[in-house]
């Protein structure tokens, strides 16, 4: 187990190199993959969004460390998926319509996917139709909606809109988050949760899938 | 006094007749049609009498070919002299019109020889300043200061070619093109404040965004080692051409734990000082004998959101105590956006003309003027 506390530590510090050479040697030493991520790669990355919280973590130490993880968690998933495993929960993820600013949206989405979430990313200037779209076909348990513009905040809210016009809203979580926004305006426009930033997103979607 | 003595005065902490004010990033394209719809005027800054106008670079005559970096683009985008890809919304809402995507053109490239290559902007060109002294001129005939803005100075250009995670990526790794990129842009921008300097602008404006709204974007620790030694080059540059121009220093986010840094390597102006995540009250009584602040009224919050009356009485508590004996240029912290009413743009512009602190017991120059 010794190496395995080498694969953490990889992704606290951002090593992707030692991370994904660790997985690999600990894949093939038979170590089972569910194993090596509930136990030792998530609670690196919640050791990672702690430190983010502490401030002792910047962005930049966020990045590479969700590169680390992204590297370990490329080697595991085909066995992960060969296995059977299913994740945390699937989260479609975008920067709403109108708006293309993406770096927020990113962060989210490494730090979910370090979280054990399954990330469907659809990029920026997302429309409802694409998010219902998602929600249809890849049963999706939350809707993470991001705006970095008071002007592009309204189609956060067209979105929610439209989920409760095709009947889905309560078959699915909505969180939204970016700059402008406040936890005051995701009560206004009926989300079911705000996130501050990008970690305490992973604990906002864990409890709303019950995982948290 | 006129508008540049105003500005001059109260950038230099001393008091003015009243607080100057400008209206920062100006309106985006949206506000400004319903402006010229509503007043028949074109120019927000001439028709609201606002204290201080900005001149830039002139155009570059360079027409480098980025598509080796950028690819293929999409309808509607185009290069910038920096070889960054600018993407138009797809979205057809009036209010998105001016919001646009990025391609970032040294996305893929890895060492210091790469850095050497890439094909920088001329900015430190002569040819580009030709135009400057008439304009710099012309707003001081009329009584108005001059801000010469090289805003997006450093850091900012530096991901805008690079993309922003990975430069701050670079950071960490102690990457040897990062170095060669800001080193090659730095030195461009020692030559751009040296010439812009010497030009006679009252203030110059540089800036890049080093703050998130919780905090800095990157450690104390990485800024100091990345970006202060280049913008303190950068400053002492203006500074030695010109000893009496006035260094602005623009930033998003809350830098409050750099501030004490800026004001070292020279910065003796703040923009914008984000009211939702900065707090200007305390930053003036901190800072408040060394540091003056432009801006510091929230467009996430009160210009958008509020009534006319917060508006009022936001630009009321800011005169009467950031802008007690000098030290404000009061502004919006960004552009104007689509939603910002009206009546609030009007309260904004006629308490910051009209509103009389407190602390200006003495009647003003223009109410004294009269024999």
């Amino acid at each position: 187990m010794e190496n395995l506390k080498t694969l953490y530590t990889a992704i606290v510090e951002g090593d992707a190199k030692t991370a994904k050479a660790v997985a690999e040697s600990a894949i093939a030493a038979g170590v089972p993959p569910q194993q090596l991520l509930n136990e030792i790669m998530i609670p690196a990355m919640d050791e990672v969004g702690r430190l983010f919280e502490a401030n002792e973590y910047f962005v930049p130490e966020l990045l590479i460390s969700a590169r680390a993880m992204k590297w370990a968690l490329e080697v595991i998933k085909p066995h992960l998926i060969a296995g059977g495993a299913q994740p945390a929960g699937r989260v479609a993820i975008g920067t709403v319509k109108g708006d293309l600013h993406d770096i927020g949206k990113n962060l989210v989405a490494a730090m979910l996917e370090g979280g054990g979430f399954e990330i469907i990313d659809l990029g920026v200037d997302v429309g409802a139709d694409q998010f219902l779209e998602a929600y249809r076909t890849k049963q999706v348990d939350i809707v993470a909606l991001s705006a970095l513009l008071t002007t592009t905040m309204p189609s956060m809210k067209q979105i929610i809109d439209e989920f409760k016009a095709a009947g889905v809203r309560d078959k699915v979580k909505i969180i939204v988050g970016g700059a402008p926004v406040t936890a005051e305006y995701a009560g206004e426009i009926g989300a079911d949760g705000y996130s501050e930033n990008a970690s305490s997103a992973v604990t906002l979607a864990r409890s709303l899938v019950g995982a948290g | 006094m006129n508008s540049r003595e105003r500005v001059l005065a109260s950038l230099r902490l001393q008091p003015p007749d009243r607080i100057p004010f400008d209206f920062a990033l100006g309106f985006s394209p949206y506000q400004l049609a319903q402006f010229r719809a509503r007043t028949g005027a074109d120019d927000p800054d001439d028709y609201f009498g606002t204290d201080i106008r900005g001149v830039k670079l002139g155009p570059t005559r360079l027409r480098t070919d980025f598509s080796a970096y950028v690819g293929e683009l999409p309808p509607g985008a185009y290069t910038d002299e920096w070889g960054k890809a600018h993407i138009p919304t797809k979205s057809d809402h009036l209010y998105h019109a001016h919001l646009e995507g990025y391609i970032f053109p040294m996305r893929n490239l890895q060492t210091a020889q790469d850095a050497l290559d890439y094909p920088l902007p001329d900015i430190e060109a002569e040819y580009r300043y030709a135009t400057l002294p008439a304009q710099i001129r012309g707003y001081h005939d009329r009584g108005l200061a001059v801000v010469a803005h090289m805003q997006v100075t450093i850091f900012e250009v530096a991901w805008y070619m690079r993309g922003m995670e990975a430069l701050l990526m670079d950071f960490l790794e102690d990457s040897p093109f990062a170095e060669t990129l800001l080193d090659r842009i730095t030195a461009k921008r020692v030559i751009q404040a040296r010439r812009f300097a010497q030009l006679g602008p009252d203030v110059i404006m540089l800036g890049d965004d080093v703050g998130t709204q919780r905090g800095l974007l990157m450690s104390a620790r990485l800024w100091r080692k990345w970006l202060k030694p280049r913008l303190a080059d950068v400053i002492a540059a203006a500074r030695q051409a010109n000893p009496d121009v006035l260094i602005a220093y623009h930033t998003d986010g809350d830098v409050t734990a750099l501030v004490p840094e800026l004001i070292e390597i020279g910065v003796q102006v703040l923009n914008p000082v984000q009211p939702e995540c900065m707090d200007p009250f305390a930053l003036k009584a901190q800072y408040g004998d060394r540091l003056a602040f432009w801006g510091t009224l929230g467009t996430q919050s009160t210009l958008p959101f509020g009534t006319p009356d917060d508006v009022r009485r936001d630009i009321e508590r800011r005169i009467e105590i950031v802008g007690k004996g000098g030290g404000l240029l009061l502004a919006p912290t960004h552009m104007v956006e689509p939603e910002v009413p009206w009546e609030n743009i009007l309260a904004f512009v006629e308490t910051v003309k009209t509103y009389v602190p407190s602390w200006r017991s003495a009647p003003t120059l223009e109410t004294t003027a009269a024999p």
